[in-house]
């Protein structure tokens, strides 16, 4: 539509649409109003409500059993001066630099192998895809068979081949490149759901043209597949950055939480991320309107993360 | 659709809303119409434990007709989690068991009532065991005991009897103590730890287990001579020549393999399984721990905590309290007061509560009686005994996050990371930060 349009409307819609404007306001208007109105005071309590609450505590100094006493920038400035608030943030960025990309590769992987005509492929993907609906403590047990300092199976392994064994989770340089192996065998069953919708849609007559041309499989992959679901690679992307940076269930079961809350994230903060942070900030050592201005903070970095994938997605993601 | 419909749906959802405003507000009403008074007791428990309560309750109610009592229970975790929402909204019970270790947190905070004119005025300090436990710098008390923790030294009568070692006596030293455990220590090609070709890779038996603060550090620490806070609790002492030999005696012990260090420990279900699951001959123990090692049909006894280099003995205590909220005004705070010393006082109380075998009675004469000293382990009176030279955790406001910045430290000297002297410089900066962070404002 031109601009023109929109200040000078046609003289024709000009009659037309405000006898349908006025009749959608009076009755069918306030009926949508009413219908509505359920879930807008659930979303003024208990979103709107939170989000402006927790925003005045990030200005405030607050430790649950009093009132919040303002104390303007003070939470945002002690964030920038905080080492652990640095660490924690590295800690958050290193998961996900190393999270994101395999998993994204992996499961666009399985989902390549699981999208032929192979026997018991239903049996395939629903093995792949039980990790992903146990919960995270049933995975902390099988996790525990494997890497178990005394027990587990990759120590024995160790010792087999004559090698030191190690200290796995209990080792600050391990710890988190054993999260991520262990939260990617978790949740790539979902991203390859994911894949696997996206490699259904690729028209098949592209492959056969292609093939006729001579391009081989490895071709065929390169050009034609991964261009093609681009779109779902922008989207598994922008998900596992976000499910990244609010880890907290597996960092806080695998590392101890649920027998000692403020054990979480250890050994010595190594695999301390931003959530993890801001929960023992908040609820173990009451500092809420601190623990608020870190939510507002993670806010932020996410946001802007966002920003800058959609932008990127300009250069390589391709719609139809 | 016509405007009575309409009229009719929006009376509908605003009655919706308004039955749930209602029905939230008499939810918080305190006071029955008559005299009676409605007193919200909260306390974590078990099932086990929250039966007996109720029964106890019950029992409160029959001699107490005007006090009518809604008790308000969950499992720890859950219990001072919702309690700090209710403190925050103003809606926290009259009166709830603390955890000995968050009485300051909360007191320090302006949550609960001084208790001290109570005390004396009610309670006769000499027939209570720990009532100081719960008292401030300032020589305020608040909280009752409504149970005590108390440690001593377990030891698994069977591995000593198989490693022919003389059982422990009041007259050990913590090198004693090393010296029997390197003697009890086993790998798995069943060699002790003094012989030549143990092997510490394997271990397969410790002599000693060892966790964290109350049953690990903390006793050793200050039967050395040594401290983590001072006497104002508001300053770190942690750099001081006793700590230093404390720590050394404990690292060299995980160096030999004698005690599991802090990773070693992460193998096991529970930071509290090698004792009762029998990977450990002894363990430094509060009184809770009798039910997991009575549980498991272990062959065992307690006697006291072993003399350090100077002959000073510690024993740790965490007395689990009754506090009484600061807002229950009049005759809520009267009720409140009354479930306390009811719960202090009555003899029968005290023994029913004894029977679940979970804390040391606080009432001497039922402590000393029949009802608490038969039963495993044989030697209860150890319990009894340590209360002469027993001693709280240095507990203050701040206490869960300057033990955690402690063991961040100490952790990294005990798995070998670092030395003593840097961990100790390392936990006493950091400390300090703790603590000046609370009390420098």
């Amino acid at each position: 539509m031109e601009p023109a349009d929109v200040i000078h409307p046609s003289p024709s819609s000009k009659t037309a649409r405000p006898v349908r404007r006025k009749k959608l306001r009076s009755s069918d208007g306030k009926w949508g109003l009413l219908m509505v109105t359920p879930y807008l005071i659930h979303f003024v309590v208990f979103v709107l409500g939170s989000l402006l609450a927790s925003l005045y505590y990030s200005f405030s100094e607050y430790d649950i059993l009093n009132p919040p006493k303002w104390a303007g920038l003070q939470n945002y400035e002690k964030l920038f001066h905080e080492p652990i608030f640095w660490k924690s943030l590295g800690n958050t960025l290193y998961f996900a630099v190393l999270f994101v990309p395999l998993q994204t590769v992996f499961a666009l992987m399985l989902a390549t192998a699981l999208n032929q005509r192979l026997k018991g492929l239903k049996l395939f993907r629903l093995a792949h895809f039980l990790p992903v609906i146990s919960s995270w403590t049933v995975i902390l047990y099988v996790a525990d068979a494997f890497f178990n300092i005394r027990f587990g199976l990759a120590n024995a392994f160790l010792v087999k081949l004559g090698l030191d064994p190690q200290r796995w989770l209990q080792d600050e340089r391990l710890v988190i490149p054993l999260l991520v192996l262990i939260a990617i065998w978790k949740g790539i069953g979902y991203i390859m759901v994911i894949f696997l919708a996206g490699l259904q849609n690729v028209p098949s007559d592209v492959y056969e043209a292609a093939q006729i041309d001579g391009a081989g499989t490895w071709r065929k992959f390169i050009n034609i597949t991964v261009p093609l679901i681009s779109g779902t690679t922008f989207l598994v992307v922008v998900l596992s950055t976000i499910s990244t940076f609010q880890a907290f269930e597996q960092i806080y079961v695998m590392t101890g939480g649920a027998l000692d809350a403020t054990a979480a994230g250890g050994p010595n903060n190594s695999s301390l991320v931003l959530m993890i942070y801001l929960y023992r900030e908040g609820f173990s050592f009451l500092r809420m309107g601190y623990a608020s201005a870190i939510a507002w903070v993670l806010f932020i970095i996410l946001f802007v993360l966002t920003v800058i994938q959609v932008r990127l997605q300009k250069k390589w993601v391709h719609y139809e | 659709m016509n405007n009575q419909a309409f009229k009719r749906c929006a009376g509908l959802i605003s009655a919706v809303l308004l039955t749930s405003v209602v029905l939230s507000a008499c939810n918080s009403g305190n006071k029955n119409s008559d005299d009676k008074v409605e007193l919200r007791l909260g306390y974590y428990s078990s099932a086990q434990t929250d039966a007996k309560m109720q029964e106890l309750v019950k029992k409160f109610e029959s001699t107490h007709p005007n006090i009518k009592v809604k008790p308000e229970s969950s499992p720890y975790g859950q219990f001072f989690q919702k309690l700090d929402t209710q403190i925050a909204a103003g809606n926290a019970p009259d009166v709830w068991l603390s955890d000995g270790v968050l009485v300051p947190k909360y007191a320090e905070r302006g949550a609960l009532k001084d208790l001290t004119a109570s005390i004396s005025k009610d309670l006769k300090h000499d027939d209570y065991y720990g009532l100081d436990f719960n008292k401030d710098k300032n020589g305020k008390y608040w909280g009752v005991p409504q149970g005590i923790q108390i440690g001593v030294l377990y030891y698994n009568k069977d591995m000593f009897d198989a490693a022919k070692v003389a059982y422990p006596t009041d007259s050990w030293t913590y090198d004693d103590l090393k010296a029997a455990a390197a003697k009890l220590t086993l790998d798995a090609n069943g060699k002790y730890a003094s012989d030549a070709a143990f092997d510490g890779k394997k271990v397969k038996q410790y002599g000693l287990t060892f966790f964290s603060v109350t049953e690990g550090w903390m006793p050793v620490i200050k039967a050395f001579g040594g401290d983590v806070l001072d006497a104002s609790l508001t300053k770190s002492t942690v750099q001081s020549p006793e700590n230093k030999k404390a720590l050394d005696w404990i690292v060299d012990g995980m160096k030999r393999h004698l005690l599991p260090t802090p990773a070693d420990l992460k193998s096991f279900q529970s930071n509290m399984a090698p004792f009762p699951s029998k990977a450990a001959a002894m363990r430094i123990g509060i009184y809770a721990r009798t039910i997991d090692a009575n549980n498991a049909g272990l062959n065992y006894d307690v006697t006291v905590l072993p003399k350090g280099p100077d002959g000073k003995r510690f024993s740790p205590v965490i007395a689990n309290s009754w506090v009484i909220n600061k807002k229950s005004e009049g005759k809520l705070g009267d009720a409140a007061w009354e479930w306390v010393k009811y719960w202090a006082t009555d003899a029968e109380a005290q023994k029913e509560w004894a029977s679940l075998g979970e804390a040391v009675p606080v009432k001497k004469s039922v402590a000393n009686s029949a009802d608490f000293l038969n039963g495993k382990p044989a030697n209860k009176k150890a319990f009894l005994d340590s209360f002469a030279f027993a001693g709280t955790l240095d507990v203050n406001a701040v206490w869960s996050e300057w033990v955690g910045k402690f063991n961040d430290n100490i952790n990294r000297a005990f798995n070998g990371e670092t030395t003593v002297d840097a961990a100790i410089a390392g936990a006493n900066k950091e400390v300090q930060e703790v603590l000046d962070g609370f009390y420098k404002k």
